[in-house]
């Protein structure tokens, strides 16, 4: 951060630097006058005469004129004022007064041409014209009271054809009675000595003034922005405030030399009293940087910007804004200082660089005030520079300080936010990982468990079962080694089964019929029994996975072994078709047909188990058997298919 | 043994360490008239060995040797006796076993436990020229050419029958379909109205297929394991 504050500050002198590079070169003109290339004029005769209303100058005065006793007075030359109050006078009925000066400026031929007259400063809240050997040379042309006096004059006296330099200048001024009214010294002379005075004046009271309002402007509008989108950071909008009540009193300092589209009453209103606006914002400016909030300053802050600021409206009845200024301009100061005084403190506490610094200049420059404030009353020398416009230039370096460190601290921030972010969705990341490994494992485990379960059930029931009746068959002498190789077939039929059914089927019925066909064929061959395989494509069912599809196998090879074992059949007819929301698989034979219900009876174990194996897959069996044979159904439900109890225990088959 | 005796006998070695199949093999050899044992290996030493010998016309290779793979036999004697038909001997012609050995050129199986006609059936129709294959294996091999990358393109079908190597063509792939639904090969024929041993070769050639393709692909295979490994 100090690199950052270091490169703010950088910048600063940089610009500063040129400003300064500019003077410099204005004051480098200085080195090409001579001495007698002007005259600075420090004394005049003066006449004054009190009028009524407001008169235009003539446009040219005869010899002698104006007639009166003129009195011999030093320049800059500043009577002293009393305020009137009240409203602004009409101009046709006030009580006015012109005062003229009368110079003499010798024979100017030996210096070099074109000439000039140069004015640093003139007062007037009313109007000036200057005369030449008695011809009008320049009149202002603007409002009475806002009439650009802050810009100096700059008068080329010979600019016309056969026109010879005047050795005598009148300047006229009417004014107000008691307040304007007032002359600083006057320059006469070669125009390329006298250029760099009025340039480097006209620059640091009215361009700079300008220009540096202009930017502090520009810069309240971006704040403005920014905080039209985050409405909770305050100080972007009083940065705004202060730019623009700024700028509005800049306007002080740089026009009025034509006529302004606003009456004066409302020129005056507005820039008098932007004054106040422009404490009152940057008082609570400073109080956003320190954090510390004084309710009674800031009521005495608004109450007092309210107040001047309705009471001086430029309405009937009520006072004019620039009359009262003078007035109201000391209870202002002493606002500032109290205000900003608190706010130093205030920072002092909160050991806040910034509110320190800022609040310090503030105080600071509140002193320029006093300054400003005793030369618009004459009280010092009236050639003097207002400086109120140098404390908003200052002012303007250090707020945009504090904003741009606000700036560059949040980008920082946000860049530190999202670094910390990143750390912690790698964190996440890192733990999603692993959750989802030990979740894999877990999940392969139970797969594995699963298998191992079905797997074992099968030995369990079906290979595991047979052998062991077969041994105890075996055991009691009762088996010929046909009927011990046919045991053993069984069983390796089951073992084929049951390796097929580890297969992934992707939900093909007809896959798994095609499976069973395969491994029955050699038996069907050996018995003699023909198949007719009239399966029909049907739709792929999604639940039929490995544990499923051993199930459809011992049900279907159940079938198959009843034929094959007890009913003479010659032919075995295998169909598939798709029927009330499943599919069904049927097996007919044309052999002599059973007793169903005394076969349940009975509790044939093999029905039962067809049953049972059904029924924890959500599918049905049915028989139909008649003397011309049996027709064996297993209807499939398309969807679902009931995830098979893992408890449930299934009846060992009947092989024997 | 005489390597020179009658030419219309089929001649068949047999690698198997089993004793007892090895016996009731050559019993049911002995019982045929056309055929006769070449030579009867129990190691795969003794098999690499008897590839020396002048080929025989059916290899049959049982898989789990004491000494190493019967795949490894399968290969060998694929390249060294380019002319024999070579069949894996298994006990229940699951999908694994048989492809593994397809893919080394083995060009049919035999089940363990198959009747000893049977088994000599199953050997002469090898001899010629016919290849067993199970619905699973089937659906297997459809699955592999299909996952293959190129979905086959139109033309390459109209080429007639299946000319490239790595695309199945239209009848080849309409046969594994059928078996893969269940019907024998006297159905298919019937079905797609060509001869019993059209259909029997069409398996053949879809063998030698998958053969040539999986060689194709043993780089691809094996960058794509280096994939998954990590």
């Amino acid at each position: 951060m100090k690199l950052v504050t270091r490169d703010y500050w950088r910048a600063s002198w940089i610009s500063l630097g040129l400003a300064a590079l500019f003077v410099a070169l204005l004051a480098g003109a200085q080195a090409l006058e001579t001495p007698t290339s002007y005259l600075h004029i420090t004394r005049a005769e003066v006449l004054s005469e009190e009028t009524r209303g407001f008169m235009p100058p003539p446009y040219a005065l005869a010899a002698l004129e104006p007639r009166g006793e003129w009195t011999a007075r030093e320049l800059p030359h500043a009577p002293r004022l009393h305020h009137p109050t009240g409203g602004l006078p009409q101009p046709d009925a006030a009580l006015t007064q012109i005062i003229w000066y009368k110079v003499t400026t010798g024979d100017l031929a030996p210096i070099p041409a074109p000439h000039y007259l140069y004015i640093p400063r003139w007062k007037s809240d009313g109007t000036i014209a200057v005369y030449g050997d008695g011809r009008l040379l320049y009149q202002s042309h603007a409002n009475l009271q806002w009439n650009g006096s802050n810009r100096p004059l700059w008068i080329a006296l010979d600019e016309t054809a056969g026109a010879r330099p005047p050795r005598e200048i009148v300047i006229r001024i009417q004014h107000l009675a008691g307040i304007g009214g007032a002359l600083s010294s006057l320059w006469v002379g070669d125009g390329d000595a006298l250029r760099w005075r009025y340039l480097t004046r006209d620059w640091l009271q009215a361009q700079l003034p300008f220009m540096s309002s202009a930017a502090f402007l520009a810069l309240g509008v971006f704040s403005l922005a920014v905080w039209l989108k985050r409405r909770g950071e305050k100080l972007y909008l009083l940065f705004f405030v202060i730019s623009a009540a700024a700028w509005i009193r800049t306007l002080h300092y740089h026009i009025g030399l034509d006529r302004l589209p606003v009456s004066d009453e409302w020129f005056g209103w507005l820039t008098v009293n932007s004054l106040f606006w422009l404490i009152t914002g940057t008082h609570l400016f400073l109080e956003q940087i320190h954090q510390h909030r004084q309710a009674w300053l800031n009521r005495a802050a608004f109450a007092v910007t309210i107040a001047c600021s309705i009471l001086t409206l430029p309405l009937p009845g009520l006072p004019d804004a620039t009359l009262v200024a003078p007035l109201i301009y000391v209870a202002l100061l002493a606002l500032a200082d109290m205000a900003f005084a608190a706010d130093l403190w205030h920072s002092w506490q909160s050991r806040s660089h910034n509110g320190m610094l800022s609040a310090g200049w503030c105080l600071f420059s509140t002193q320029f005030g006093v300054h400003d404030w005793l030369l618009q009353n004459n009280l010092v020398s009236i050639e003097g520079l207002f400086l109120g416009a140098y404390a908003n230039v200052g002012a303007f370096f250090l707020f945009t300080y504090v904003m741009f460190r606000r700036y560059i601290d949040a980008h920082a921030e946000v860049e530190r936010v999202n670094a910390s972010l990143e750390e912690r969705l790698h964190q996440r990341e890192a733990e999603l990982t692993t959750i989802h490994r030990h979740l894999r494992e877990v999940g392969q485990r139970e797969l594995l468990n699963r298998e191992r379960q079905r797997l074992l059930q099968d030995m369990h029931d079906g290979l595991g079962s047979s052998l062991v009746s077969a041994l105890r068959v075996v055991e009691h002498g009762q088996l010929n080694e046909n009927e011990v190789a046919q045991v053993l077939r069984g069983c390796i039929d089951d073992l084929k089964l049951t390796i097929d059914s580890m297969e992934p089927l992707d939900a093909d019925l007809l896959l798994l019929l095609a499976t069973l066909r395969f491994r029955l064929a050699p038996r069907l061959e050996a018995s003699g029994i023909a198949l007719r395989w009239q399966v029909r494509d049907v739709p792929p069912l999604a639940w039929l996975d490995q544990r499923n599809a051993l199930h459809i196998l011992r049900i279907l090879q159940e079938a198959f072994t009843n034929i094959i074992k007890h009913t003479q059949a010659h032919e075995i007819r295998v169909a598939t078709e798709e029927k009330s929301d499943g599919v069904v698989v049927t097996v007919s034979d044309d052999g002599q047909g059973f007793d169903i219900e005394q076969a349940m009876r009975k509790g044939g174990k093999g029905l039962t188990n067809q049953l049972r194996r059904a029924e924890a897959i959500g599918a049905k069996v049915s028989w139909e058997s008649s003397g011309a044979g049996t027709c064996f159904s297993l209807w499939l439900p398309a969807k679902g298919g009931r995830v098979p109890d893992a408890k449930q225990t299934v009846q060992p088959k009947n092989l024997s | 043994m005489s390597a020179t005796s009658d030419p219309s006998l089929i001649r068949v070695a047999l690698v198997e360490d089993d004793v007892h199949f090895s016996n009731a093999f050559t019993a049911a050899l002995e019982a045929a008239p056309d055929m006769k044992l070449a030579s009867a290996s129990a190691t795969l030493a003794q098999a690499l060995q008897a590839l020396e010998q002048p080929p025989a016309d059916v290899l049959v290779v049982d898989l789990g040797l004491p000494d190493g793979s019967g795949i490894e036999a399968i290969r060998a004697a694929h390249e060294r006796w380019p002319g024999c038909a070579i069949m894996v001997s298994t006990t229940f012609a699951d999908e694994s076993h048989v492809l593994r050995s397809i893919e080394a050129g083995a060009s049919g199986y035999l089940l363990k436990d198959s009747v000893p006609k049977k088994l000599t059936e199953e050997i002469r129709s090898l001899h010629g020229g016919g290849s067993p294959i199970s619905p699973l294996i089937a659906r297997q091999v459809l699955m592999r050419f299909r996952q293959g990358g190129v979905p086959t393109p139109a033309p390459a079908r109209q080429r007639g029958d299946g000319d490239s190597p790595a695309v199945l063509s239209e009848r080849e792939q309409q046969t594994l379909e059928f078996i893969a639904r269940g019907f024998t090969y006297d159905e298919i024929s019937g079905l797609m109205a060509v001869s019993r041993y059209t259909v029997m070769t069409f398996v053949r050639r879809i063998y030698t297929k998958l053969e040539v393709k999986s060689k194709s692909e043993a780089v691809y295979e094996a960058r794509n394991k280096g994939l998954l490994a990590s």
